[in-house]
């Protein structure tokens, strides 16, 4: 079976939802309703409720580049999706592209944890194998990397994924808000989400590691 | 060159990417719509070494089990020797990984046809110039840490200037390493010059710090896609008349390139 039928499975299986989106079905079950969760009940309406309209998977890119204050969203599961459209999507196939868009591997991720297949990569790894102005950030102190995932990670900081990795192989993460989350957004179940997973850290975090290892070598 | 589909394998579009400039990717993701649009590939992905999703995380999103790997990149370096190789966990030309065999194509700046590319994107910028009266002046980056950075771009002006293409010179400069390419009134020898940015995006490089260096600007501007009025050609600069164009990658046509480099690939190893 391939991502696309694994898709359709868990769609079947009542998942609507992925990160800050809603996927929904339309009435005759042809095709797929993709919106900003709170955007559902809207794009109900007649009109898509006025909602601005996008058929097809093209314009997910677009659609996902910018936050509404104009922020520049590089981590993609940054909660400050702009709100206000939706998007019509006509087979499983349009909805997977679209998905890799919004959420790029996020289905990936997701079918190959359900399998046991999912290899997840420490802290150290990622730190270890950065290049030039980033290679400084594999100085940062253990302790360091712990206050940081407290202070960036987690929907307390606007991230709306699971973090799996731990700083090395020896080294959890300590108990925190950030390190607990689950992926779910507030009173959604798991059985109908599409949580998006953290497998390693992300070009935010490691941005923040160079700027607080440069922090402690001044002291 | 055309190229048989395959219809069983996917195609893997690896880019720098930025964590600061978002019309860096736009490039890769244009070339993927291009290429995705001829139906020559089962599916068509793009990864990035500073954005989403990342060469560790791609092959989750991958179906097929051949996937045919294309830097799109303008050299040969650090980046297509060392940095690829480890992310994707290659170890020649074809390489198995995790049940999927990998075919790890040559980067396109590197290929003989982006030749045709600048010709075109040279033309497009200044039709009706004598090409007799113009320099043509290539430019990049530049870095003293790897040759190979400007050999793509010595290759291209070697490969034009015997092309016939009849320009008074073409040359090539680079931001960080001489000829700088802030001296490209004293080394041009007419009154008209071309200046065609070597990168794939215009991104920070080409569109912000280049124009700079040129002396179209005073200081380093917004990203392209934060401007609202684009640069217009031509330029009357230090008692020349410069015609700086869009990045070469930002061509929709590289897509043609990138199946080039699969096509050599193929009668390379295959």
């Amino acid at each position: 079976m391939n991502l696309t039928q694994k898709l359709q499975e868990l769609i079947h299986k009542g998942v609507r939802r992925i990160g800050e989106l809603s996927i929904r079905l339309n009435d005759s079950n042809e095709s797929f309703i993709l919106t900003f969760h709170t955007d559902e009940t809207t794009a109900k309406e007649d009109n898509y409720g006025g909602l601005e309209l996008h058929v097809g998977p093209d314009d997910a890119r677009d659609v996902s580049t910018h936050a509404d204050d104009g922020t520049y969203r590089f981590v993609k599961a940054q909660t400050n999706l702009r709100r206000g459209w939706v998007m019509v999507l006509r087979s499983v196939d349009e909805l997977r592209m679209a998905l890799d868009q919004f959420y790029p591997a996020s289905v990936g991720l997701h079918v190959a944890a359900m399998e046991n297949r999912l290899e997840v990569e420490n802290l150290r790894d990622k730190l270890n194998r950065q290049t030039g102005m980033y290679r400084f950030a594999r100085t940062i102190s253990d302790s360091g990397a712990q206050t940081l995932v407290k202070d960036v990670c987690g929907p307390a900081h606007q991230c709306a994924r699971k973090i799996l990795w731990q700083i090395d192989e020896q080294t959890p993460l300590e108990d925190s808000e950030a390190s607990r989350y689950d992926g779910l957004l507030p009173g959604v179940p798991a059985e109908v989400t599409i949580p998006l997973l953290c497998r390693e850290a992300c070009n935010h975090f490691v941005a923040e590691c160079r700027r607080v290892a440069k922090e402690e070598k001044i002291g | 060159m055309s190229i048989m589909p395959k219809p069983h394998s996917a195609l893997l579009i690896v880019g720098h990417g930025s964590t600061e400039n978002p019309d860096s990717s736009t490039p890769y993701f244009d070339h993927a719509d291009e290429i995705r649009s001829r139906n020559l590939f089962a599916e068509v992905h793009c990864c990035f070494w500073k954005e989403e999703p990342s060469m560790r995380e791609v092959l989750y999103m991958i179906d097929s089990d051949e996937v045919y790997v294309v830097p799109d990149f303008i050299s040969e370096g650090y980046f297509t020797q060392d940095v690829i190789p480890r992310e994707l966990e290659l170890s020649g030309s074809t390489t198995k990984v995790r049940g999927k065999t990998l075919h790890y194509c040559l980067p396109v700046g590197v290929h003989a046809s982006m030749t045709g590319l600048i010709l075109r994107r040279a033309k497009e910028a200044a039709p009706d110039l004598n090409p007799a009266d113009t320099t043509l002046i290539i430019t990049g980056h530049g870095t003293g840490l790897n040759q190979n950075s400007t050999k793509a771009i010595r290759d291209q002006v070697d490969l034009i200037a015997a092309s016939g293409a009849g320009f008074a010179a073409v040359l090539d400069a680079y931001m960080e390493e001489q000829p700088f390419i802030a001296e490209w009134d004293k080394m041009s020898p007419s009154p008209n010059v071309i200046i065609v940015p070597f990168f794939i995006s215009d991104g920070l490089h080409s569109f912000q710090d280049i124009p700079v260096l040129l002396g179209i600007e005073a200081e380093v501007g917004p990203a392209a896609s934060q401007r609202e009025v684009f640069r217009h050609n031509p330029h009357h600069l230090r008692g020349k008349t410069l015609y700086y164009t869009s990045a070469i990658g930002t061509e929709r046509l590289l897509a043609d390139v990138i199946l080039d480099q699969i096509s050599d690939f193929d009668q390379n190893y295959k």
